[in-house]
């Protein structure tokens, strides 16, 4: 142990009631970004979670018409006709686009899906429904549906071509479980009687609100559609890095390519904003704590005037001094940490035990807090930043201080 | 005096303060002290003798002159090797015991061996016990240097001093914080530790008897060394 820690550690142990009020300073402030982050994360990382496992993490749309650019001769005043696109409804080819994009390293599986709007009857009820036809065993590889099923079995709506799955809460507005019958109304204005073989929960509201899914080749004719699918969804190994992919889809198979990222741009920046609010407001926690830091040290360095002196008098350089006072606050800033991410963790399990009942954008009985090493290194780096400036500016004064001065003042 | 000058000054000057409140503290003080012997420095108050102390004891530095240790001159020293020098040559004692409270009496005299880190913990702790049996305080060894008396803080402070075994001790009036019998047996300590180990005592003292009793005794006034005289050759000091 080198002499300005030992001293360091000997000033610290015997001001224990400056040493406690440092140490929980930096020990709350840690814990309370990680629990704080944990939280927000959590709850943002179950809505990726689920929108992926629900409608894939990348989706092909409709095929637009190749833009010939730089043969296209603008006329005056017509700039924003230039950059519109012209879409086409449906995939052309699908199966050669789930072919060709199969031989992408990133690509897990796809599945394509016809999709449309109807209404659903069930008894007296009525809703507007999401239907989703799709190809059970392809869609059971790309997305969830066969955990998010609550109820039911996906065998039996593979087996049935004239049963659906239905969301969980729309099941509760139609009063309608497995077994019940559920009528979807055709464009023609006739009424397709279906069976409820499952009920599914992706947690997220507006999916379980509105979506039913039924046999691809049922729904082209309930809707009475040309195209086989209206999308193909993706499922990758690498969800990050959905948004490079879609861009080389868009180009390769010129139809309408947008990630997870950007079909969630909306609801990602509230959970972002959500969660550097709740950081900014933590940090400044830190800093406080920092700032209590500096007030105890720089009390110390008053404190132990005639020590700093004495130790100069002895020998000990200007630098030994300052670290006397940097180990003090490194000595703070690691044992507040290590307490901090330990009181950290604690807290997260705590909260993640804690009963809600949430039935909106997410379903969720407790809270949602997501464990995540970042979290806790960051904490961790903030609170040695903030003690380190906190523990430098007295340090250095007291290395600054002139040995004699203090000396002859004592006379 | 003899070739075995281990501290030296020539032609010290010092000022201290500012602008009007400028003093000239130290006018070309000049002195040498040999290994073995005892001197003292006498003269009234702001006469300019623990300014003499604090240069020739590396704490402070001259406006003009030379300070050399064993010969060598440490004018062109940075600060750190001013404190290196410090700590392995000069022994400090003040008028104010100045004890790290927080500490032990023996952890205080092993704070300058931890500095050198010439020793390993074991034999740093057992030259404290030596050096604290030496000043009669082996059975306080674990004693927090607050619950020591004044007497007894002193003596303290004299052992960490004597803990690198330096060639100069430099003290500061040591026992004018002292009542009479501690404040002789501090001295006598001193004398004997001087005469046994072969070291150098300079100290700065407004005690007669203790003045008498060194080697040699200059006296200051004004900023000047006005006389040295060595034991017995000069008049009782009033």
């Amino acid at each position: 142990m080198t002499p300005p820690l030992y001293i360091a550690l000997r000033f610290l142990t015997h001001r224990k009631r400056a040493l406690l009020l440092s140490l929980s300073g930096v020990v709350f402030g840690v814990a309370i970004f990680i629990c704080t982050q944990a939280q927000t994360q959590g709850f943002a990382r179950y809505f990726i979670d689920s929108t992926i496992g629900s409608n894939g993490a990348l989706v092909i749309r409709s095929r637009f018409r190749p833009r010939y650019e730089p043969l296209m001769v603008s006329a005056k005043g017509s700039k924003a006709a230039m950059g519109r696109r012209l879409y086409f409804e449906g995939i052309t080819n699908p199966n050669e686009i789930m072919r060709v994009s199969r031989q992408f390293s990133n690509i897990v599986s796809c599945s394509p899906v016809l999709r449309g709007t109807v209404s659903a009857r069930a008894g007296f009820e009525n809703a507007t429904v999401d239907l989703y036809g799709i190809d059970p065993a392809l869609h059971a590889q790309t997305t969830d549906i066969l955990h998010q099923l609550i109820n039911g079995n996906l065998m039996i709506f593979r087996n049935n071509t004239s049963s659906i799955i239905i969301g969980s809460r729309l099941a509760e507005l139609l009063q309608a479980g497995v077994g019940d019958t559920v009528q979807l109304l055709a464009p023609n204005g006739e009424f397709w009687r279906f069976t409820v073989a499952g009920i599914a929960r992706a947690g997220i509201g507006s999916i379980d609100a509105t979506r039913i899914y039924a046999h691809a080749r049922v729904a082209q004719a309930l809707l009475q559609q040309p195209s086989g699918a209206t999308m193909i969804i993706y499922k990758l190994r690498d969800p990050n890095r959905a948004p490079a992919l879609a861009s080389r889809f868009e180009t390769l198979f010129q139809h309408n390519a947008s990630s997870w990222q950007e079909r969630e741009e909306s609801t990602l920046q509230l959970f972002l904003t959500l969660r550097m609010s709740v950081a900014i407001t933590v940090s400044l926690i830190i800093l406080l704590a920092g700032f209590g830091i500096f007030n105890v040290l720089t009390m110390s360095v008053l404190a132990k005037i005639k020590e700093i002196a004495i130790l100069r008098s002895m020998g000990y350089r200007r630098i030994d001094i300052s670290l006397i006072f940097l180990w003090q606050g490194a000595v703070i800033a690691v044992a507040g940490s290590l307490l901090g991410c330990s009181l950290g963790a604690l807290m997260t399990w705590g909260v993640s035990h804690i009963p809600i009942r949430l039935r909106g954008l997410l379903y969720t009985n407790y809270f949602l807090v997501t464990w995540d090493w970042r979290h806790y290194a960051f904490a961790t780096l903030l609170a040695l930043i903030a003690v380190f400036i906190a523990s430098y500016v007295p340090a250095r004064r007291a290395a600054q201080l002139p040995p004699v001065v203090t000396i002859r003042g004592s006379r | 005096m003899n070739s075995q000058i281990c501290l030296s000054c020539k032609g010290i000057e010092r000022y201290l303060g500012e602008e009007e409140e400028r003093v000239h503290a130290l006018r070309g003080v000049s002195l040498e002290v040999e290994a073995g012997s005892v001197h003292a420095v006498v003269g009234p108050s702001g006469c300019g003798k623990s300014t003499l102390l604090y240069i020739l004891g590396l704490l402070d530095l001259p406006d003009t002159g030379q300070v050399a240790i064993e010969s060598k001159s440490v004018s062109h020293l940075s600060d750190d090797e001013l404190a290196r020098t410090r700590n392995k040559f000069i022994g400090f004692i003040f008028q104010f015991h100045f004890l790290m409270e927080d500490f032990t009496a023996q952890e205080n005299v092993m704070i300058p061996m931890r500095k050198l880190g010439q020793l390993s913990d074991v034999q740093m702790r057992e030259r404290a016990n030596d050096l604290l049996e030496a000043v009669g305080l082996g059975d306080k060894l674990r004693r927090a240097s607050r619950h020591l008396s004044g007497g007894e803080q002193q003596r303290v402070a004299i052992a960490r001093a004597l803990a690198n075994d330096p060639r100069v001790i430099l003290a500061d009036e040591p026992t004018g914080n002292l009542d009479t019998a501690n404040s002789d047996r501090a001295f006598e300590l001193l004398q004997n530790i001087v005469q046994q180990g072969g070291n150098a005592l300079l100290l700065a003292t407004h005690n007669p008897v203790i003045a008498e009793a060194c080697d040699w005794i200059h006296e200051m006034k004004d900023g000047r060394i006005i006389a040295s005289h060595p034991r017995g050759t000069r008049g009782s000091i009033v």
